[in-house]
């Protein structure tokens, strides 16, 4: 047998797993978006693209989306800014081999928990009665602060727990990519005058550009997909203050009401927009990086 | 410009020191060449120097002003290093200027020396490209460039040519020499090619294990080395060493080595006695074909001749031992020859076998 068609061979059960997985997913819920369909009755008819129609009229929808972008562009910015900060006071002041390694074991634990445990620990740490922060708060007259059931704190609290599991993770990946550059540059940079905050501005994170670049796609990914976090912590509330699109989407179709082609058409409208907006953003960072 | 003067320097890795109580005075104007093989100390003390390794004892002053415990980029040094060290996504002339907007120097004198150190190494066509869309040799020369466009005190240049192929190294070598003929700003060059170093210096700095093992103008290097590390170390083809025995007779001294009897010079190693046992070093390219009944004449066969083009190294053996010498007649010998070939008396390096010192007397000049 020649290369090719072996090579084609071989992929082709995963191809056809994979595709299987999608289509049949994506498929249903196209078709269920062109529905009806609720769980309360069994009969559905067609409708087009009435659910769709009515998704742009559903002010709830557009918070949803608006918390979602939020949500979004806070925790990446708040995962690289923390990540970039620690590893760099890392690379400068922890020079033994040994404490450096301690300190990544102990900043990859917080991304070994699962969501929920994370969510748990952290709805007890914000406890306005129990929790160790109010409680440390309370020692400098501060609070008690109600950091999940103030809406216009809630969603931060929430963030500030994805960017602790995340952001330590990245420091430790940032801090072993600083350690790979090459000495030589940067020493050339501290003969050069620069100080430094400047030898990183302007050396080491620039030559780090592909792959921060990398990092960032790769959190905005995954920050599309913290339903357990904020469901455990928030349920979405107050209120709506940290509904995000498929805390919405997860709500309309199955807690209330169960409205499930509303609730598809939200998904797809989800589907089609961050694979839009992801190709474009990809583009562009690929382009910048080179 | 700039004296530097190194006091007592010491470097140690946890416990154990590569360089134990160096002292070394380099004048102002001086291109001064630290030669040695891998890991004697040459770049630990250029980048101690520079500021980039700590020193662990002793006092480093440039200009008479202490700088050992100043950072790198306080010291008026530039140095340019053997990787190139550029900054990768910086364009040439970022590279080069990226110093001077450092110290916040005015945008117009900025680009008045960035014209005048690109003009001066032939950068100007390549001011807006990426350092990787460079060649070796002219990346090296951006790096030369951002080292000159600071006017430093001192140049320093760790290995700048060893990633370079033998004839770029050699053109980039003269231009080094030819812009330190007209800048005159004290540089320290740091290489293990002994070739390198006697071309390119005023003075060079032998070192081995961490220690100074001479400090001479390259012909005081060849012509007298102070042992017989640096005789072998220096010199292409290498040295001949043969363990000789001195015997003093009327006619002056006589070493003898099996079969092989050489006259030496009693003014130049007055300090040696009959019976003494001594080794002997000796230049093939001090020795040359001769009469068999020339003085100093030895007898041998060819076993090789090697071709290097205007002469040839000749490999012969002799009493069991293989000796080289260098002669422009190779052409017309042949391996399975009897060839005679003499060294003049005053050509003969005589060591201590014990201590490798030379025996030559030091008041005898040059």
């Amino acid at each position: 047998m020649t290369r090719k068609p072996f090579a084609a061979l071989s992929l082709a059960p995963a191809i056809a797993l994979l595709a299987m997985l999608a289509i049949v997913s994506v498929g249903g819920a196209i078709w269920l978006a062109l529905m009806n369909r609720t769980l309360r009755s069994p009969d559905a008819e067609f409708v087009g693209a009435y659910n769709f129609l009515r998704l742009l009229r559903d002010r709830r929808f557009f918070n949803a989306l608006e918390i979602s972008v939020i949500w979004e562009l806070f925790t990446v910015a708040g995962t690289i800014l923390l990540a970039v900060t620690l590893a760099i006071l890392i690379f400068e002041t922890v020079k033994k081999p040994i404490w450096r390694n301690l300190l990544c074991f102990a900043f990859l634990v917080p991304v070994l928990l699962p969501r929920v445990a994370a969510a748990f620990i952290w709805r007890f740490l914000y406890s306005p009665s129990l929790g160790v922060i109010n409680y440390l708060l309370g020692l400098v007259g501060i609070g008690p602060v109600e950091f999940l059931a103030d809406p216009s704190l809630a969603l931060v609290s929430v963030a500030v727990v994805d960017i602790w599991q995340w952001g330590l993770f990245f420091t430790v990946i940032l801090l072993k990519l600083l350690e790979t550059l090459p000495r030589d540059p940067i020493e050339a940079a501290m003969l050069d005058n620069a100080r430094t905050w400047e030898i990183h501005a302007y050396v080491t994170l620039p030559m780090l550009k592909g792959p921060i670049i990398s990092l960032v796609l790769v959190k905005a990914v995954e920050s599309l997909r913290s339903f357990d976090l904020i469901f455990v912590m928030t349920g979405g509330g107050p209120g709506t203050a940290t509904e995000t699109l498929d805390l919405y989407a997860y709500q309309m179709g199955i807690n209330m009401g169960g409205r499930i082609s509303y609730a598809s058409a939200m998904s797809i409208l989800l589907l089609v927009v961050t694979t839009i907006a992801f190709t474009i953003i990809w583009k562009a960072g690929r382009r910048w990086a080179n | 410009m700039a004296n530097i003067s190194c006091t007592d320097i010491v470097k140690a890795y946890g416990a154990h020191p590569v360089i134990d109580g160096l002292n070394l005075e380099i004048p102002d104007h001086q291109f001064v060449v630290f030669l040695g093989p891998s890991g004697c100390g040459k770049s630990t003390m250029l980048r101690m120097i520079a500021g980039l390794e700590d020193v662990t004892g002793g006092t480093i002053e440039i200009s008479d002003e202490d700088v050992t415990t100043l950072p790198p980029g306080e010291r008026d040094v530039a140095m340019v290093f053997q990787s190139y060290a550029l900054y990768p996504h910086m364009s040439v002339a970022d590279n080069i200027t990226f110093g001077l907007r450092r110290q916040s120097v005015a945008r117009d004198e900025i680009d008045r020396r960035l014209n005048h150190v690109a003009g001066l190494l032939g950068l100007e066509p390549f001011l807006d490209r990426k350092p990787k869309n460079l060649s070796g040799g002219q990346q090296q020369r951006v790096a030369m460039a951002r080292a000159m466009i600071k006017t430093p005190k001192v140049f320093l240049f760790d290995e700048p040519l060893s990633n370079l192929d033998a004839k770029l190294r050699e053109k980039l070598r003269t231009e080094i020499r030819k812009i330190h003929l007209s800048l005159k700003t004290t540089t320290i060059f740091v290489t293990h090619d002994q070739l390198e170093a006697m071309t390119i210096a005023d003075s060079i700095v032998l070192m081995q294990s961490g220690r100074i093992e001479q400090i001479g103008t390259p012909d005081e290097i060849f012509e007298r080395p102070a042992s017989r590390f640096v005789a072998d170390f220096i010199g292409t083809p290498a040295m001949n060493f043969l363990q000789a025995k001195i015997s003093v007779d009327p006619e002056g001294l006589l070493a003898t080595a099996g079969e092989i009897a050489l006259r030496l010079s009693p003014e130049m190693f007055p300090s040696l006695k009959d019976g003494s046992d001594v080794e002997l070093g000796l230049r093939p390219s001090r020795m040359d074909l001769c009469e068999p009944d020339a003085t100093n004449a030895l007898t041998g066969h060819v076993v090789l001749v090697e071709n290097m083009g205007s002469e040839g190294q000749i490999i012969t053996e002799m009493d069991g031992q293989e000796i080289s010498f260098v002669t422009k007649e190779f052409r017309r010998l042949q391996p399975g020859q009897t060839v005679h070939f003499a060294i003049h008396p005053e050509h003969i390096h005589v060591f201590d076998p014990k201590t490798g010192k030379s025996l030559r007397s030091p008041d005898e000049t040059l």
